[in-house]
């Protein structure tokens, strides 16, 4: 998976950082075409899928009103929820360890105007210590999130947490990181740090945070 | 193919799609047309037959029902309530025969009269629930019918959703919403997990238990499914698929990058996603029999959000191709793209109705307010359907096309809220939790 998107991400960095540093529209087009195949080998899942086509077959469907009505049994149709007891548990002891290890090394987050991905001169600053962390800590890895602030919709704003991600990657990559120590994940609005419906809590939840990634 | 046979072929399938798409719009239910006459029912009343004691006394099992029954009648909006205390009868003096005094009932502008009973089998606490309940036609002075149901008391307002089904089906041959339901995402603690209510609120059941984010649920056609976003792995996002009656759960997609806004055609053989694998945002289908992925749009900017044409024949989505995000419609295999929104720079979210002729989205205002919009698929007629404060996200279509599903922070933290498709009854039907967010309501049965 990091070799395939390394390879992946070398040409995509270069032409995702002209684009970050000439603010125009023009990325590369990455052609579809002949990558089918390789996606079901590595992304698509293996596993047996239950037939999701409509047969039409249905067990709760009515049976009409009736002048003589026989009883008829209204089940519960109970819905499950698989927990997994130990899964939120160990999501805080991870996130907890992410936190710890990202304030020890004193990583800055980048900040973003209203509906833009553009990295403004304070976000370079923090960026190139950032940079400067990262190339003297060569077994690290850093997870860039995007955040976006509550206004706009979900889906729209993992599309948008994600660009900023990936302008911060691109800038940490032309001041000379490894991309391979480097990875984006877009939480869009559903991670926010403030609460509030205001400017001062808007400008904190866009972000690119930096996370020192744990031990996956 | 020569040119000439591409031609008629396609004329040949244009005229059908015509003939197909206006022959549905005339099976479909009048119900939706302005001058639509709803048909006034008189609830007599569903008297009390014993219930089960608890600690504020006697729990009316009958009344319980009576007031569940009466708000899906007005829900549905094929009938309008109309009070029949005149007839001077009650529930508990009637058997299974209609009162001679419901001749009147027209008189009092009834044309349907529905009267039962509900109560516990026995007094042992474990005991099942009856509930009969009758209908009577005051326009013909016929006995329609009724119903007798049996079920643990949990089913109570099962029971009672079931039987205004039957009542919008006996008059319009449609199965009714009473039974549908609303999945949805709810903030527990600093996680997001998916949970499934009743239509109306109510029986909210938590349906994964993850620890971290899972977003933006759609149901399968059959409603056995939901299919959504997950971040079981944290650092990557995957397309999974959890079936409700077990809990199992499948990982559809996982390639690298954005994998989101998943949805499944309306046969079930085609998911329609977002994925950032290739770059930037694309659109995807993956034929869910064989797996196979498709690539549906090519374009620089963020593709994203599809939504299906009841006839699976198209998708409308979200591209920012053109600055902003705004709507595009295209057929379901990428081909013939145009755009269908220009007002405003920020239009996303569109749901297509189950019935064709809207589509819904989220629109910015004037006033940078995110409000719910309809817009009829030819771009002809766009209205704006909410105001206030407030972002409104993820409008989703009752089965019956009459209503939306939405969250809103009209009032501070986000919950759901239902409104009809014409802009009334605004009704909060989520009360608790910190955050619920992502309706999306599922298919009739």
């Amino acid at each position: 998976m990091t070799r395939l998107q390394s390879l992946i991400g070398v040409p995509l960095v270069i032409g995702s950082c002209l684009l970050v540093m000439a603010g125009c529209a023009s990325k590369s087009v990455r052609s579809g075409g002949n990558t089918a195949a390789s996606k079901q080998d590595r992304g698509v899942s293996g596993q047996e899928v239950p037939d999701l086509s409509l047969s039409g077959q249905d067990g709760g469907s009515l049976r009409g009103l009736d002048k003589n009505p026989s009883e008829e049994r209204v089940g519960s149709n109970a819905l499950m929820a698989k927990a997994d007891p130990g899964s939120a548990a160990r999501q805080l002891d991870e996130l907890r360890a992410e936190q710890a290890a990202s304030a020890a090394a004193g990583l800055r987050d980048v900040f973003f105007a209203f509906d833009s991905f553009m990295i403004t001169e304070e976000g370079r600053q923090a960026l190139s210590r950032d940079a400067e962390w990262v190339k003297s800590n060569q077994g690290v890895q850093l997870k860039i999130e995007g955040h976006c602030d509550e206004r706009g919709t979900s889906a729209y704003n993992l599309v948008l947490g994600e660009k900023r991600a990936k302008a911060a990657r691109n800038y940490l990559v032309e001041l000379g990181v490894s991309p391979g120590q480097l990875s984006v994940v877009s939480y869009g609005k559903e991670r926010p740090f403030c609460k509030e419906h205001d400017e001062s809590c808007y400008s904190q939840n866009r972000r690119a945070h930096m996370v020192v990634k744990g031990g996956r | 193919m020569s040119s000439k046979t591409v031609i008629v072929s396609l004329c040949v399938s244009v005229g059908l799609i015509w003939i197909i798409e206006s022959w549905a719009t005339d099976v479909f239910l009048e119900a939706t047309r302005p001058d639509f006459q709803k048909i006034p029912v008189g609830v007599v009343g569903i008297a009390d037959a014993g219930g089960p004691d608890s600690p504020e006394g006697r729990i009316k099992l009958g009344t319980r029902i009576e007031e569940v029954l009466k708000a899906d009648l007005r829900r549905s909006l094929v009938f309008s309530l109309v009070d029949v205390a005149g007839l001077g009868v009650k529930a508990s003096a009637l058997g299974t025969e209609p009162h001679p005094s419901f001749k009147q009932a027209a008189e009092q502008g009834a044309s349907v009269v529905v009267w039962g009973k509900a109560g516990m089998r026995s007094e042992d606490k474990d005991a099942d629930v009856n509930m009969e309940a009758y209908v009577y036609d005051a326009g013909s002075d016929e006995m329609v019918g009724g119903k007798r149901y049996v079920g643990s008391p949990s089913v109570a307002r099962l029971m009672a959703h079931r039987f205004a089904d039957e009542l919008v089906f006996r008059y319009t041959g449609e199965p009714g919403i009473a039974r549908t339901k609303i999945a949805y995402v709810a903030e527990q603690g600093a996680a997001r997990e998916l949970f499934v209510m009743d239509y109306d609120g109510y029986e909210p059941r938590q349906v994964t238990a993850d620890g971290f984010l899972n977003l933006m649920p759609r149901w399968s056609p059959d409603r056995r499914f939901l299919v959504f976003t997950a971040y079981r792995h944290r650092n990557t996002q995957t397309i999974d698929m959890i079936e409700l009656a077990t809990g199992k759960r499948w990982t559809l997609v996982s390639l690298g990058g954005l994998n989101i806004t998943p949805t499944l055609s309306p046969d079930g053989n085609f998911l329609a996603f977002a994925s950032s694998y290739e770059g930037n945002s694309e659109l995807y289908r993956m034929d869910t029999r064989t797996k196979a992925v498709q690539r549906l749009t090519v374009n620089a900017a963020g593709d994203l959000s599809p939504t299906w044409s009841p006839s699976g024949r198209e998708l409308a989505f979200v591209s920012d191709r053109s600055g902003g995000p705004q709507i595009f419609l295209m057929s379901g295999d990428g081909t013939n793209v145009r755009r269908l929104t220009f007002e405003g720079d920020y239009n996303a979210a569109p749901a297509w109705s189950p019935r064709g002729n809207w589509i819904a989205y989220v629109c910015r205002t004037p006033r940078k307010e995110y409000k719910l919009c309809l817009i009829t698929p030819d771009g002809q007629k766009r209205v704006q359907l909410t105001t206030g404060p407030g972002v409104d996200d993820s409008p989703s279509w009752s089965p019956d096309g009459r209503h939306l599903v939405f969250s809103s922070t009209v009032e501070g933290k986000s919950h759901i809220y239902m409104i009809n498709a014409d802009g009334k009854d605004l009704e909060r039907i989520t009360h608790t939790g910190t955050h619920n967010s992502a309706p999306a309501w599922s298919p009739a049965s």
